[in-house]
């Protein structure tokens, strides 16, 4: 199993991710939850790069929140009128004992930043290379909503190499 | 224009729309069948008519949504009310 080989940060990361993902009714967990998970745990490189490019928490949970809007709005659903109508017991939030299982593109990030893990020759498993994994799904909803937040996959890459390197001296 | 008309993207040409409004409504649809179950019990609805309205069988709504219900509005169940009251 890959988590066994997660540093603590990293593992941090991942369990932020799940409650992330459980707060905004998200049935899987996907690879932007990993995303709020590193934000939320905000601990390692990976955080620091994220929060050196004015990208918080709060902002990214409302930019996931707005993507699921605009799908709905995209056919002609609009959730306020739903929340409105059934009241006060409408909650998107997963229930207790519901399950949430990793989406395969989560699977596939977290199978990735073993990947740059050892790619980078690390000895470790970090919140950096999960955040590399996480890149490297360009196609993803991570990614997709970094672009709605005005920020690349490149910049960020960049930035976090540029915090590696001064970390390393 | 209408908001409502506004925008009709998720059609054939964009699949990629189509199926996050796809997961969103999902996501939307499980909330509003537990809202809209524990409406019923709270307004004193049992379990059997709300499974047979619902069209599921009643161990199945039970299974579905008791606990959770129960977890939100503890004490005694609301009074039973006869159907469609």
């Amino acid at each position: 199993m890959i988590f066994n080989r997660f540093a603590k940060e990293a593992r941090a990361c991942v369990v932020a991710a799940v409650e992330e993902a459980r707060a905004l009714g998200h049935d899987s967990i996907g690879d932007e939850d990993l995303l709020l998970g590193i934000l939320r745990a905000d601990k390692g490189v990976a955080a620091e790069t994220l929060s050196s490019l004015g990208v918080r928490l709060e902002a990214a949970r409302e930019e996931s929140e707005r993507m699921g809007y605009d799908a709905l709005a995209s056919v002609g659903i609009f959730l306020e009128d739903i929340r409105r109508e059934a009241g006060d017991a409408f909650d998107l939030r997963i229930p207790e004992g519901r399950r949430v299982p990793f989406s395969p593109r989560a699977k596939r990030v977290l199978e990735r930043a073993l990947k740059e893990a050892v790619g980078l020759r690390d000895s470790h498993l970090g919140t950096e290379h999960v955040l590399l994994g996480i890149l490297g799904n360009g196609d993803g909803m991570a990614v997709r909503m970094l672009a709605r937040m005005g920020v690349s996959p490149e910049t960020v890459e960049d930035r976090l190499f540029e915090l590696r390197g001064r970390a390393a001296g | 224009m209408d908001e409502r008309t506004k925008s009709r993207v998720g059609g054939p040409g964009n699949p990629r729309e189509g199926l996050d409004a796809v997961v969103a409504l999902r996501r939307t649809l499980e909330a509003l069948e537990a809202a809209q179950v524990e409406n019923a019990f709270v307004a004193g609805w049992s379990w059997a008519q709300i499974a047979e309205v619902v069209g599921v069988s009643k161990q199945a709504v039970n299974k579905k949504h008791a606990k959770r219900i129960r977890d939100r509005c503890p004490g005694e169940p609301p009074r039973r009310k006869e159907k469609g009251e």
